[in-house]
């Protein structure tokens, strides 16, 4: 178990440091003459040397990635070109917020999600699954943005009950959570209504059955915490689903977190912004879906024996 | 006499087999048949294929004229879901606009889909140095969230509806190299295309004979499937102003611009965010219906 452990937490390594040479080429990958392009049509031979040598593009690339690499160990992330403050207090401002708002979405989806595969695969093929199906396959096609936009017009514009942007207190938590977690809360409800369908097959669930357990328990004791292993995995790659979605539903909201940041950043031609924000949500990415595989490998004690 | 009795058995023996076995088409014909919803969404995007080649004969409008005079009109009888800011007709806009998001979602997802199956066939069928280098690249890309990856590329190229489509091209790629991959572990090992490579038959001939049709039914299920999250996502990528650019009657970028009149003038954002949802939802029911049509595990 714990070789498992060891061994799935060191392949991710390469992984990062691979991640990290891309994150770190983005802005060599820039057609042209990547300085002139940051600079803006408008600026001044003088101001496009300035942005050349504040990126440090005048060296060579290993020297260039050197610095790069150096400066991300130090927690130095370079200069936002559109505030002139340091990128790690630009984002430090904004980090909790989306936390806050990709974990409560998570966490009322993943509820939401399980209930509605769980009663649309115990009552498979019956009103309950077709209403349940109907609602997952909605959420999935939705457009987050759209959703986002009939919330505010309805909720904030017309009934006044939520506030239309920002981040003030829970309440202005409640849209942007409904609008990022439709169709994560979608995609859980989907995957469990299968799971469930799959362990209903399953010789022990006959047995208990058979010696006269109330089918609630069946369903809730020995279905509901088997299907639960395969749902887990998903839930790790809906994070990273969160995360993508968290840029629309943020400008959406103008909600002041990574997502909106990353925007603004690419409007501004922020290089360094863009390319720190892309790193930080990739680390987190790769970093939960370790987590969940620790999970998973926990969970299920198949992949113990192995 | 001898031969002829045999040539008789065998005969008798094809006859049975066509009694018993329908073809792999027809049984899918006839699974698909049973599938209400899919028929409906492939009848709507039927529809929409046809709009997009002949809509600018059947609009009530023109999608460009602008109309001070009626402008920011509600729903009417003269405009079915209403005029924007500029007083040009949404019904057409949105009419015009399908030919755009059905080819940005096409394109796209055909490009991807056919990259990653030469890199799936590539990796699955030699492996080694190749198959870890294409894997190591499926996993880098993997790491970065769909969409941040999109608008990092769009960061890079600058922002555009061709652009838009190179970003989705890009991260769907993967997706169908691992798909196809996987398959072509499975099939490589099987007793045909041992049999074939024993006969001599080439490595092209292999791959594209035997191991690609296999792989096809994964492959059809799963493009489907990505049109409908690749028009999602091209449309969002307009709705943040990375995609399609003003005057265009891009679904996304009319939504964009709907928000600021988001109080009094809902339909700017409805109608437009209203023909993306059944697109999508089109695409997906159609997935869901190949999908339970091929897959030989869900016989009743």
């Amino acid at each position: 178990m714990f070789r498992y452990f060891l061994k799935r937490t060191l392949a991710v390594i390469p992984t990062i440091l691979i991640v990290s040479v891309f994150v770190f080429m983005f802005v060599r990958f820039i057609p042209g003459d990547p300085a002139r392009r940051v600079a803006g049509p408008d600026a001044t031979l003088e101001d496009v040397e300035n942005i050349r040598e504040t990126l440090g593009l005048n060296k060579s690339i290993p020297e260039q990635y050197k610095d790069y690499m150096l400066g991300l160990m130090k927690g130095d992330m370079g200069t936002s070109l559109k505030t002139q403050r340091p990128v790690t207090y630009e984002i430090g401002q904004r980090y909790m917020n989306t936390v806050r708002l990709t974990v409560v979405s998570l966490l009322w989806s993943v509820i939401a999600g399980v209930l509605i595969g769980v009663f649309s695969g115990k009552n498979r093929s019956k009103w309950q699954d077709y209403t349940g199906m109907t609602l997952a396959v909605s959420g999935i096609s939705v457009p987050s943005f759209w959703l986002g936009l009939m919330l505010i017009s309805v909720f904030a514009v017309n009934l006044k009950w939520f506030p239309t942007v920002g981040s003030e207190g829970l309440k202005s938590l409640v849209l942007p959570s409904i609008t990022l977690g439709a169709s994560v809360a979608a995609i859980i409800a989907r995957f469990t209504r299968s799971s469930i369908i799959e362990i209903l097959k399953e010789d022990y669930i006959r047995t208990a059955r058979a010696k006269g357990l109330r089918e609630n328990k069946v369903v809730w004791k020995h279905v509901f915490r088997n299907s639960m292993i395969a749902v887990v995995t998903v839930v790790g790659l809906q994070f990273g689903f969160l995360l993508g979605g968290s840029v629309v539903t943020e400008s959406v909201f103008a909600f002041p977190g990574l997502g909106s940041l990353l925007i603004d950043s690419v409007n501004f031609r922020d290089y360094p912004m863009i390319q720190s924000l892309i790193l930080i949500f990739s680390l987190h990415f790769v970093v939960i879906n370790l987590v969940i595989d620790l999970l998973y490998a926990g969970l299920n004690p198949e992949i113990q024996m192995q | 006499m001898n031969n002829e009795n045999l040539l008789n058995e065998k005969h008798e023996k094809d006859l049975n087999y066509k009694r018993d076995m329908r073809s792999p088409f027809s049984e899918f014909v006839g699974k698909f048949k049973k599938q209400k919803t899919a028929i409906a969404a492939s009848v709507f995007i039927l529809t929409l294929i046809i709009l997009s080649l002949i809509g600018n004969k059947v609009v009530p409008y023109d999608y460009s004229e602008y109309d001070y005079a009626n402008v920011l009109q509600g729903p009417s009888g003269d405009h079915f879901f209403g005029t924007d800011e500029f007083g040009r007709d949404i019904f057409s806009r949105i009419i015009i606009g399908t030919k755009i998001s059905l080819f940005v979602g096409l394109l796209s997802v055909t490009i991807g889909a056919v990259a990653g199956t030469a890199l799936g066939l590539i990796s699955g069928y030699y492996g080694g140095f190749l198959d870890s280098i294409i894997m190591r690249i499926s996993d880098v890309l993997f790491a970065f969230p769909g969409v941040i990856l999109a608008i990092g590329i769009i960061a890079i190229l600058g922002p555009g509806i061709g652009n838009v489509i190179i970003a989705v091209a890009i991260f769907s790629t993967p997706s169908f190299a691992r798909i196809v991959r996987s398959t072509t572990l499975e099939l490589k090992e099987s007793v045909f295309v041992k049999a074939a490579k024993n006969l001599g038959a080439s490595d092209a001939r292999i791959l594209f004979k035997h191991i690609l049709p296999g792989a096809m039914s994964n492959i059809i299920v799963y493009y489907t499937m990505t049109i409908g999250s690749s028009i999602l996502t091209a449309s969002s990528l307009s709705f943040l102003g990375m995609g399609a650019q003003a005057p265009s009657p891009e679904w996304g970028l009319m939504l964009s611009t709907g928000r600021a009149y988001i109080g009094l003038n809902w339909h700017m954002t409805f109608f437009p965010g209203l023909a993306i949802f059944l697109t999508v939802l089109s695409f997906n029911l159609l997935g869901d219906g190949l999908r339970d049509a091929l897959d030989p595990k869900l016989t009743e």
